[in-house]
Parts: C-alpha cells; structure tokens; sequence
C-alpha cells in the first residue's frame, strides 16, 4: 500500500480508469474508501470530487441481500448476476459481500467467492468482499462508504449481508430494496421471524423451493407476515426459487432488472446524514449521539452546514470534545 | 445363472496353493500393483509392460487431473496438468496405445478414476469389442466413490445425486455385463490420508457403503437375488498407516462390522457375498520430506499392518514410494517398493500360517472399542439421512477438517513424535538424493505436446456426425432418466473426446460447489508468539489502512483441499482478513480475486508439480493487471527444493512445504513478506 499523499497524486488516474471499470483501479479505489487512517478522509473527498465532475458517473441501485447463513444467498447472487448481465450487454454490477470478523483476533474469513461464478475478464462484474467488523454481521463500518464510490462506477450494487440482529435495519437505509433470503423453515426460523427481522425487507425469496418441506414454508411465512406486518397496503412479495436448479430464477430477475432500470434511484448523498449519525455513535458513543442531536440540530443539519460528509467528520472531531 | 467368480473376489479356497495331492501349503499371495502412469499413454504402456516383466500381478492406472476432472488436454485449465499426476486419456484411441500388446482378457486392471468412471470403464469396454474380447471376461475396479473426493480428493465434476446415479448404474451395468468387474470401490483410504481416525474412517467407509446399497434397493432395477450379488461386488480401498498394530486391528474391525451390517440391514444370506473384500494403499500422509529416506521403513511397517493378519488381509497392495513427499516417483523407486512386496510375500513364511491373533485378548479388545466407536457414528450419519446429507451440511467435511487441525497441533507441540521431522532432526545429508536428477522424477515436456497431437488427430478423423448423434443419446438418457451405460460406449467408439462426454453431462447436471471445511477448525496456534504476531499485524494493518489481506486459493485441478484450508483458518486466527477462494481455478481466476479484493498477498497450494507452470501464470497475470509490485506470491505444496530457485526467479517470494509444518512460522514468514512490500511500495513512491 502506498502513502496517502502519493495516492492523491495517482487520484485523476485511478479514477478515469475507474470509470471504465478497469478492475486493479476500482479495486484500489475501494480501498480508499475503506482506509481508516487519519488523513485518508481527504483522499475520499477529492475522489469523490473527480467522480462527481464526470459524466459517465453512474447513479447506481442498491440492493440488498440478507439471510442467515445457509440460506443459499451466494449461490442465488451467483446465478442472478450472470444471468441479467448476459441478458443485458449494457448492464454493470458490483456485489459487495459482508462476513463477520473474529472477535479474538479481528481477522475474517471471506468465503463467498468459492460460490460466485465468474465471466472471465468481464469488467462490468466486480466481486468484493468485507469484512464486517461486527461479530453477528450486518454492513461493516466502511459498507457505506464503498457504497458511495461503486454507486457510481456500476448501474447496481448488491450488498449481500449475513443478516442476525439488529444491525440488519442498517441495509435499509442503505440498500433502494431489501430482499431477505430464507430456506425452508425450521422451528428455530420461526422464532427468527418473529424476532423483528421480518419487519426489515420489501421482498422475501424463499430459496431451495426444490426442497420438499418448501410448500409448508411459503404458506407458513405468508401467515406469519399478516402477523408481523398488519399494515402494509399491499402482499409483499415471495419469490419462490432455487440457486440449484434455476426454478423461479426469472421472476426474480425481472424483478432486480425493473429496480435497477427504475429511474431515480435514491441518490447516496441522501444516506449520509443517517450513516453520518452512526459513525459518529461508533466512534464518540452516546453521548456523541446527544451532542449531534442537541447541541448541533441533528447530523442532516450538520453535514449539510459543514459542506459534505468528510468534512462533517472532521468538524465534528473538533467540536466534541 | 452364476456368475464366474472373480480372482480377487473369490472365496478363501482359491486363495491357496495346494501340493500335489490337494493339500494346502499356504496361502496365494494378494495381487502385487504399483500405481502408475505419467506422460503420455504411449510412456505408460511402456512402463507397464516394463512393471510386467518385473513380476508386478495387476494394474493400477494413475490418470492425469484432466482425465479425472473430465477435461480434454488442449482446454486451457487442462495445459499445465497434461501428464503430470498420471496419463492422459482423451479418447479411445488412447487407450489402444495405453494398452497395447497387453492382453486386457488376462488383466487385473484398478482404474483410480472417479467423477469421469463411467466414461473409463465405457472406453475399456470399447477397447475390448474393437479387439473382439468378451467384454465378461474383464476384471478389474474402477475406483468411483465420489464421496471421498467430496470429503478429501476433490476431482468429483456433478454434484451428489447424479454423482451417485452414475454409480448406482455403473452396478447394474456390472452385475450381469462385467460380473468380475468392481463398479466402485469404497475408499477409507483418502479419508485417513485427510486425517481421519481409525474410528472416523471405519464410519465415512461404511455409511458411504450403506447408502450406496440404500441407494441400489431403492432403485428397484435389481431382483432380490441380484441386490445380493450386488453386496458381494462391493469392495473397499483402504489405508493402513503406522500405528500397525491399531490398523491391523482396524482391518478386523471393518470385516466384522461389514459382515454385521450386510447380514442384519440388508438380510444378505450367502456368506460369501457378506465377505469384506479390500484393496490397499498405504499411508502417503506420513511420509517425510525430511530424511525422505526414514520412509522405507515406514513403508514396510504400514504394509504389515494390513498383511500380517490371514483373517483381514488385502486382497491387493500398492504401496508408495519413498520419496512421494519430494515429488513423483521415479521408475525405479516404484521398483524399489515392488521389491518390498515381493520378499514379504515370496521370501518370508507370513503365508503359510492361520490368523497369527485369533485368540488374542488385547486385539480382541481394541477390535470392540473400534467398532463401537464406528457404530456410534454410522448410526449418526445414517440418522442424518445417510451420506448426501452428511457432505452436503458439511458434517463430515467439517469432522475431517477438525482431526486434520489436532494431527497437525499434536505434530507442533510434539506430543506425536515423527523421526526426522520434529525428533531426531539432525542426520547424514541422504546419498539417495544425489545423482543427476536430484532423486526425483520429472515428466518430458515434449509428451504434452504428442498428446495435444493425437488428440487433434482423433478429432480430424472422425465421423461428426456420429458424434454428435452419440452425444445427443447420452444427454437424453441423462435427462430422462435412462442408463447412460450404453450412450457412453456408443460414445467411446465414435471417439467422443474425454471434455466432450463430460461436457454433455455438465450440461444436465451441472457442476457441483462443496461446503468447505473452513468452518470448525480447531489449530494449535495459542501462546506468546501468536499474541506478539496480532500485535504486529494491527500495526501492520495502522500502515495499510486495513488489515492485511490475503486471497488463498488452488490454482489448478488438484483438489486436495486441507492445506490451503488450514492456512487460511491459520491466517484468520492471527488476524488477516482472508478471502479463500477455493479450489480448481485457473491462475486468472486467481489473480482476477486478487486485485479485486485488493489483496496483498497470494498463497497458492499445488499439490500435483505443476507449481512451476501455475506460478509463471500467476506472475504473467499480475504483470497484465500491472499489480506485480504490489501483490505478493506465497506457494505451498509438495515442491522439491531444487526448483526453488525458479520460483524465486519467477518472483514468488516465498515456498512453503511440507516440512514447514509450523503454523506460526508460515504465519509469520507471511507477515514479513506484506512488511516487506510494504516498505518497498513506499519508498518507491
């Protein structure tokens, strides 16, 4: 790894070349936007300046994957990814794939691409993997920031997150959509359900439908979702599939596809007074959190009045204590 | 109708030599092989012929990773491996070469082929009509137990359901067709070379056996008298490692618990069809690179351990070379071993008694607790709904992976002492490792080539039509239901290419992505060293701006997963962030994760020698992407000292091998080549 200021140097290369999803560029960029030393903030801010100025920057969706492990949610990513960018030449997708890290020793285990299949040498496919910082899982402390980078490199970003507990409300302020990944269920899921994750996503995908227990489970979620969610105007939607034998695999599709090719996806620029709050509750606590609310009218007001996330950051290292 | 009896399936009776008034004198001995086969068909042919003349009794075919992973030579995945581990085999006309002026009609013939079997066992019988021989009078094994190769060995193509259909009528094909024909044989062997326990490798071996017949009885397509013979086919390939006196006890136990399990499960009635029949291969796991001599001797015990009782002997014996540790052997290092067989079963009395330990109280004793140890599992894992469900939850993979991790801690703290690896260091530099080619084998680049050539000339020759109507034939059968049997010899003999029969099926089937055993793994790696290795690896990650990242991955088609596994467990546990990448990818693959995640180093396992071809690969890629300089290169494997040297020069920067059995010093020698680049980066910059 280089040093920051030779970075800022190599900032306009990297990006243009970033731009034509040059892989090794894209890959260094994120990097960027995971760097969590000091100085690296300004990096950022100058990319994202260089980005902004461009107009082949894209304006991306986010969609989000969450489920518990097993659930399938690799392979079915996997076999999605390749489908839709065969089906559409014109199309760019980043996975960004979040796994927990050790609590002992603060390392991880990212093994999700033993289960991506890849096009070779095919650029408008990036595979990028995370570690979440977190013991349960859910997004990692730099999730959003690697989403404000690839958000603009590529149409869609697929976050895929192993999802227990409650950071899992963080993806939906992150992700345009939120799809939770779920096999037939066992007794123990049914308790998960009711746990309050249900309440999370728009969409359920009920994968391994190839499974014979497959029926009992989609009539069992339908039931507990009018418990869980009395008031939503509408059914929400369950995609029955399986990542094994491709069944229901285009219904899906087509849905991810609408999303995507939906106009207006949520610019990011909008997360940030919510992903704002939460850096700083990470890095000064709650009493951090009180000071944001009270002291400085709230963190939209205060990133809005510092000019910009990065330097809401570095405001607000000076204004508390 | 009866079906001849096999040589090496036969009842106890034929195994004796009688005088000549009919009276026994001693037994038969077991059938002496060597596995074999490297190059190309036409070198293989000529070693065999050669291993003949030297008084060997069967054939044991090594087949190269493509042949076995069912690609042909010229695919791109394919080029480093051509030759390399066996021979390669594309079509039928290769097996002409492979078997020429050897009469296949008098052959034991042991195929170690798996996922492409059927195919194997299709071009044999191809070979056999287009000479005119019988095709009842083969004998021999294919060794088809995708089980273990799921578990251990990793050249399985199609995931388990189809996987095991392909053996299911491979059996129904034999039964009537090929009667001394072994459609499968159930390996515990691979097992124990992953580190299971003796009880653990009774248990995999028999519940694999158990859902196999499970498998054949639901199916329907077998009388009852039939599903009875087809007990009697089933036949086992063992291990037998050190602790003889243990696995000799073990061979005890697995014939009782067959006999028990054949008997009360499946109500079998004749005797004979209940009999434990195995072949053996002893233990390779154990073989030292250091002091590689010290492992004729461990050869030699080993073999003891699976002959010196009558009552649960091998009915065949390959044995390993003394220096499989450094590299492939060579010619005479086979010879070397097939010398070992020869006096133990010629020289000495060993065949002329009854079992030397009826009656014993002590092996009596230790049979028991084996055996109620493997019930307790069997009955798990058929609880769990038999061996599917048991690899594909991880279950057994995952038990694998833990006794891997406690051999390898008990070989670090020295609790289980190896002469000449971790007591006893200190020797005489070996004179068996001098001479001209450094005392080990290297494949003739040239033959890859005649290979590739013969392979285009089968393609420029035949009827495509034929093949593409043969092709079409097999893939409906796939779909429908049908034997493949019969698709797959019309296929043989209308020189359908090795890539093309598996490319069809691939097509249907799909290819199969195992559960890792990356989870639940227990290491040795605890104490000072490992706490002073976080602390510099934080510091480390304050520099970087992240944690060290590390991409570990097998580059190639050798499947042997477990080292790779261990390090990145390892890698994790002293805090890197890494991403395992899995086995059978291309050295693109490869490098494409590396730069991606932004990695900053690479460690690649290669077990098969092609370490040098993948290596260069790996370099040319990097250089592509322009990442040469920050990415590093860390190999592992079974990588002979003298091509070091190349290594290095290519640019890798560090070669661990067996002899690095040290978890924290691979750890830390890692650390410092990050450190290193590190530094190197900016000061460059």
């Amino acid at each position: 790894m280089t040093s920051l200021d030779s970075l800022e140097q190599d900032l306009p290369r990297l990006v243009s070349r970033a731009l034509q999803r040059d892989k090794m560029a894209v890959g260094r960029l994120i990097s960027v936007f995971e760097d969590d030393r000091k100085g690296s903030a300004s990096v950022r801010s100058l990319a994202l300046e260089l980005l902004n100025a461009e107009p082949a920057r894209r304006n991306g969706t986010i969609l989000g994957l969450t489920g518990t492990p097993g659930s399938g949610k690799s392979s079915l990513l996997s076999r999605i990814t390749v489908d839709l960018l065969k089906a559409n030449s014109d199309l760019s997708i980043a996975v960004l794939a979040v796994d927990p890290s050790s609590q002992v020793s603060g390392g991880a285990l990212l093994g999700d691409r033993t289960r991506m299949r890849f096009l070779p040498s095919e650029n408008r496919l990036f595979f990028r993997s995370q570690a979440s910082q977190t013991d349960l899982g859910g997004l990692g402390p730099s999730s959003f920031q690697v989403c404000r980078l690839l958000t603009k490199l590529f149409d869609c970003v697929m976050i895929e997150t192993v999802g227990i507990g409650q950071s899992e409300a963080d993806i939906r302020h992150l992700a345009d959509r939120v799809y939770l990944v779920l096999q037939p269920l066992g007794g123990d899921e049914v308790q998960f359900l009711k746990a309050g994750i249900i309440e999370i996503p728009h969409a359920f995908i009920l994968n391994k439908s190839d499974e014979p227990s497959a029926l009992t489970s989609y009539h069992h979620l339908r039931s507990s979702m009018w418990l869980a969610r009395p008031f939503e105007s509408e059914d929400l939607p369950i995609f029955q599939t399986s990542a094994l034998t491709g069944v229901g695999l285009e219904e899906l599709e087509i849905e991810m596809l609408g999303q995507i090719r939906a106009p207006g996806a949520t610019a990011i620029e909008t997360r940030e007074p919510y992903f704002f709050d939460r850096w700083v509750h990470q890095e000064f606590g709650k009493s951090g959190g009180r000071f944001l609310t009270q002291e400085l009218g709230g963190a939209a007001a205060f990133v809005a009045q510092a000019g910009g996330y990065e330097q809401a950051q570095a405001g607000f290292g000076q204004v508390f204590g | 109708m009866t079906p001849p009896e096999p040589d090496d399936s036969s009842q106890a009776d034929e195994h004796l030599i009688r005088d000549e008034q009919g009276n026994a004198v001693s037994d038969r001995p077991w059938i002496i092989r060597t596995y074999s086969g490297h190059s190309s068909p036409k070198a293989s042919n000529e070693l065999y012929r050669s291993n003949l003349a030297k008084g060997q009794t069967g054939l044991s075919i090594a087949f190269d990773l493509p042949t076995q992973c069912g690609y042909d030579s010229d695919d791109p995945i394919a080029r480093p491996e051509i030759g390399k581990v066996g021979v390669p085999i594309n079509s039928l006309d290769d097996m002409h070469i492979l078997f020429d002026q050897i009469p296949i009609e008098q052959m034991n013939t042991s195929m170690t082929i798996n996922s492409t079997a059927m195919w194997l066992l299709a071009l044999y019988v191809g070979l056999a009509r287009e000479r005119g021989v019988e095709i009842s009078e083969l004998t021999g094994t294919t060794q088809n137990d995708l089980i273990k190769e799921y578990l251990a060995r990793g050249t399985y193509i199609f995931p388990p359901e189809p996987s095991l259909r392909i053996i299911a009528e491979m059996y129904e094909f034999c039964l009537e067709e090929i009667p001394a024909w072994n459609a499968s044989n159930i390996c515990s062997y691979h097992l124990q070379e992953a580190a299971a326990t003796p009880s653990q490798e009774l248990a995999f071996a028999l519940a694999n056996a158990i859902s196999l017949l499970d498998l054949l009885k639901e199916r329907g397509r077998f009388t009852e008298e039939q599903f009875e013979r087809s007990v009697g086919r089933i036949s086992f390939f063992v291990n037998a490692g050190i602790r003889f006196v243990e696995e000799m006890c073990k061979m005890r136990a697995f014939g009782e618990l067959w006999e028990e399990y054949t008997k009360d499960r499946f109500g079998v009635k004749n005797e004979k069809y209940r009999r434990f029949r195995y072949g053996v291969q002893v233990n390779s796991l154990g073989l030292t690179e250091s002091q590689p001599e010290n492992n004729a001797w461990r050869i030699l015990i080993e073999t003891l351990g699976v002959t010196l009782s009558r009552d649960a002997r091998a009915r065949a014996v390959q044995l390993p070379a003394w220096n499989e540790a450094l590299s492939l052997p060579r010619p005479w290092d086979q010879q070397w071993s097939l010398r070992l067989q020869q006096i133990l079963a010629y020289e000495t009395d060993l065949l002329e008694y009854p079992d030397l330990f009826e009656g014993s109280i002590v092996v009596r004793s230790k049979v028991n607790d084996l055996k109620a140890l493997a019930r307790e599992e069997i009955e798990h894992i058929l609880s769990m709904g038999g061996v599917i469900p048991a690899i594909e939850s991880g279950y057994m993979k995952s038990a694998l992976v833990r006794s891997m991790s406690e051999r390898m801690s008990a070989i670090n703290t020295g609790e289980q002492i190896v002469v000449g690896l971790n007591k006893w260091t200190d020797g005489i530099p070996s004179p068996l490792l001098g001479g001209e080619d450094g005392g080990i084998f290297k494949v003739d680049e040239s033959s890859a080539r005649d290979t590739i050539a013969s392979l285009e000339t089968t393609r420029s020759l035949r009827d495509p039509e034929r093949v593409a109507a043969a092709l079409e034939v097999l893939k409906e059968a796939a779909r429908s239901g049908a034997s493949m049997m019969e698709p797959s010899i019309e296929c043989a003999l209308a020189r359908v290419t090795t890539g093309e029969w598996a490319g069809a099926l691939r097509e249907i089937f799909g290819e199969y992505r195992p559960a890792t055993g990356v989870d639940g793994q227990k290491l040795s790696l605890n104490g000072e060293r490992v706490e002073l290795l976080r602390a510099r690896i934080d510091l480390l990650s304050q520099q970087l701006g992240h944690r060290p990242r590390i991409v570990v991955g097998k580059p190639g088609l050798d499947g042997h997963s477990n080292g790779a596994e261990v390090i990145a467990v390892s890698a994790r546990h002293v805090g890197f962030d890494v991403i395992y990448s899995g086995i059978r990818l291309s050295p693109d693959e490869i490098v494409q994760s590396a730069v991606e995640e932004d990695a900053d180093v690479i460690g690649a396992s290669v077990l098969s020698g092609s370490h040098v071809e993948l290596a260069q690969q790996i370099m040319e890629k990097l250089n592509a992407y322009g990442a040469r300089d920050r990415i590093a290169v860390v190999l592992g494997g079974i990588i002979p000292p003298h091509d070091f040297e190349t290594l290095f020069g290519l640019g890798v920067k560090r070669v661990f091998t067996p002899s690095d059995y040290e978890l924290i010093d691979i750890m830390e020698s890692i650390t410092e080549v990050i450190e290193a680049n590190t530094e190197a980066n900016t000061e460059a910059s």
